[in-house]
């Protein structure tokens, strides 16, 4: 088990950049996630930590030796592929064993360690069979298996859970926190899902277009997101935006007007220039809606209602655009009803127009 | 569908014209190419087949009778038939071993990438489509020391004391005709050997590299095994095509000198249309078609066992 640190890491493929000076300092036993959609260099700042890609430029450190020109196999790092890239024509005990007979282990020992993972993961009765006769559930726990019976420097997950369906992922989602818990091995888990993020991760590290753009602990990222993208990219359903100005202040508080017309008197502590351009962000379990708006509520259409069982996400329209709010329990509206909605002030989150960063 | 399959079911067409209609529609469908294969080549080959019992010399007039096994008896006691088995032997594990190893080097290399490899993998490709028969005469000018260069290089090299002819030297001979084969059939080998490497994904070299393997290990760990059941049907394939394929041998050497490049493919050949002895080349072409027949079940239940091991 080591620590890892990222200094400075580019990456390009031929002329294209996808990594742009990545910073991440990962303690020894912690587990981070990293997130973003499709395409932000997560997966590649990954591979290079595996050693699958090479480093355009900066250092990675593994356990105080810097790796960047180690192959693979000397970083003794254990993966997890999305796929799971079992070796098809191994039992599973000769895929969880591999690496260990590649090592020349003693046989009793390689032994003992599949046992044990086996064990750990519940596949005891089937380490005589082959992969092609495991259900897409127990591939993943002999993928998962391979890396835990190496006792590597760190383990490397790569969408380990996005081929199984919504119940499994759930299931095996817990059994992975479980299984750091009980090994305590630093982790490095990539992941578009933000569910998975904020329920795995010790700190998230949130990734777009080939930066990081916040890290922080799954609170942090959801209580004070750094800027419009965190905010957009964590929580679902996903925070409402609304244009909004800065309006002459009043006794040093900011007042702002939206577009629609809606008016946030005294925002507590925060100046603006009167006609700044800035983006509020609101969570739709936040906004409030029918008599817990109470007083100055706004009057506004609902446009659709999902029920999720545990609550509903009511589609509201102000002026002529569309808004999401989180209601607990039964929603009694209907597409069409006109509903009372109320933002409260303090739940606000309040972006720069322009570049998108927090201003409160 | 299923709804009307199980309606048919429960109440069977009554008309006997529409059922009988549809029991023999399959056949119908099948019938012309069942037709072409059996009149052109069924019908023929039972024909030829005959030809191995009886007495069928072209140029007597008064053969054509039944012989019995009579061909056989002289086959058993045919020197030259079994110098012709020894070559055919030689012939084709030469020729199939160096096709196989340098068709697999190639294929490593070309599923690599590199600038040109489209081009690359085009003129690899290219040597398969000259006929047979313009290749063997290609090689046998380049063994040629009059016209060739081979012959020079070899002396050059030292390899050679003197530009000669390994054609016409009995010891070498058949080194001709499979340098020949070799390359006419690397492509072949090749090419099969590349889509086998192209369908093994990408991730699993990935993790056997984390898990410790270094790149002779790998090929070792995954790339044999995946190409395991595609080798052995290549290999199975080329053996039976080349123990059957004369045109080389008879273009370059003819089966000399003395009978040293003779194969049996090429002995049924010279039997059969230069000595015009259709009976006894019917044997031995009989004799031949059983040993391969031999072989190829061995292959392939050597290819089961070790599918069914996988």
């Amino acid at each position: 088990m080591a620590a890892i640190d990222i200094r400075a890491v580019d990456k390009s493929f031929q002329k294209l950049k996808v990594l742009h000076s990545v910073d991440l300092s990962i303690d020894k036993g912690e587990f981070i996630v990293l997130v973003g959609p499709s395409g932000c260099g997560k997966s590649t700042l990954l591979r290079m930590i595996a050693g699958l890609e090479e480093v355009t430029g900066g250092e990675i450190v593994i356990g105080g030796k810097r790796v960047n020109d180690l192959p693979p196999k000397e970083r003794n790092l254990a993966m997890v592929f999305q796929s799971y890239a079992l070796y098809p024509h191994m039992t599973v005990a000769g895929n969880m064993s591999y690496s260990l007979r590649l090592r020349k282990i003693a046989k009793e020992k390689i032994a003992t360690a599949v046992a044990g993972a086996a064990d750990i993961l519940g596949l005891a009765p089937l380490v005589e069979r082959r992969p092609r006769q495991l259900s897409g559930g127990q591939r993943q726990r002999v993928a998962m298996g391979r890396a835990i019976v190496r006792e590597p420097q760190a383990f490397l997950w790569d969408e380990p859970l996005s081929n199984l369906d919504a119940r499994l992922r759930e299931q095996m989602r817990a059994e992975i926190k479980k299984l750091h818990r009980r090994l305590g091995a630093t982790s490095i888990y990539v992941t578009h899902d933000q569910i998975e993020a904020m329920t795995l991760a010790d700190r998230i590290v949130a990734m777009e277009a080939g930066t990081i753009q916040q890290i922080g602990s799954p609170e942090d990222l959801y209580e004070r997101p750094a800027n419009r993208f965190v905010a957009g990219f964590i929580g679902s359903p996903a925070m409402n935006f609304l244009d909004a100005q800065a309006a002459p202040a009043n006794a040093g508080h900011a007042r702002l007007v939206t577009e629609d017309g809606l008016t946030f008197e005294a925002i507590p502590g925060l100046e603006l220039p009167s006609s700044r351009q800035l983006t509020i962000g609101i969570r739709p379990e936040h906004v409030l809606l029918g008599e817990a708006a109470g007083e100055g509520a706004k009057e506004a259409t609902v446009d659709l209602v999902e029920p999720t069982g545990m609550g509903a996400i009511v589609h509201f329209r102000f002026a002529d655009i569309s808004h999401q709010a989180y209601h607990l329990g039964r929603a009694s509206w209907r597409a069409g009803d006109s509903v009372k909605v109320a933002l409260p002030t303090e739940r606000l989150h309040l972006f720069d127009a322009t570049d998108g960063r927090r201003l409160n | 569908m299923t709804a009307s399959a199980s309606l048919e079911q429960a109440q069977p067409d009554r008309r006997p014209l529409k059922r009988l209609g549809l029991r023999v529609e399959p056949y119908l469908y099948s019938a012309p190419a069942v037709i072409i294969v059996a009149t052109v080549m069924l019908v023929p080959l039972v024909i030829g087949m005959t030809y191995a019992f009886r007495d069928i010399r072209l140029l007597n007039p008064f053969s054509g009778g039944f012989v019995g096994l009579d061909n056989f008896r002289r086959l058993a006691a045919d020197g030259d038939f079994y110098l012709a088995l020894k070559n055919t032997v030689f012939w084709t594990a030469a020729s199939v071993f160096f096709q196989f190893t340098l068709g697999l080097i190639l294929a490593l290399l070309l599923n690599r990438p590199f600038a040109g490899r489209g081009i690359a993998q085009a003129l690899v490709f290219l040597p398969w489509a000259v006929p047979s028969f313009l290749s063997g005469l290609d090689w046998a000018w380049l063994f040629n020391p009059v016209v060739g260069p081979i012959p020079h290089w070899l002396t050059a090299l030292g390899v050679m004391s003197q530009p000669e002819n390994i054609l016409s030297d009995p010891d070498l001979a058949m080194w001709g005709p499979i340098v020949a084969n070799v390359w006419w059939g690397i492509p072949f080998f090749a090419i099969t050997m590349l889509a086998a490497l192209q369908s093994i994904p990408a991730d699993i070299y990935e993790a056997a590299s984390i898990d410790g393997a270094g790149p002779f290990e790998r090929f070792r760990a995954i790339t044999l095994p995946f190409l395991a059941p595609t080798i052995a049907i290549a290999v199975l394939l080329r053996t039976v095509w080349i123990a059957n394929f004369a045109d080389l041998i008879v273009v370059m050497t003819n089966g000399g000198p003395a009978d040293r490049t003779q194969i049996v493919a090429s002995y049924i050949f010279t039997t059969a249309f230069r000595r015009l002895d259709f009976g006894y080349a019917s044997a031995i072409a009989m004799v031949l078609l059983v040993l391969l027949m031999i072989y190829s079940l061995l292959i392939v239940i050597l290819r089961q066992t070790l599918l069914a091991r996988a």
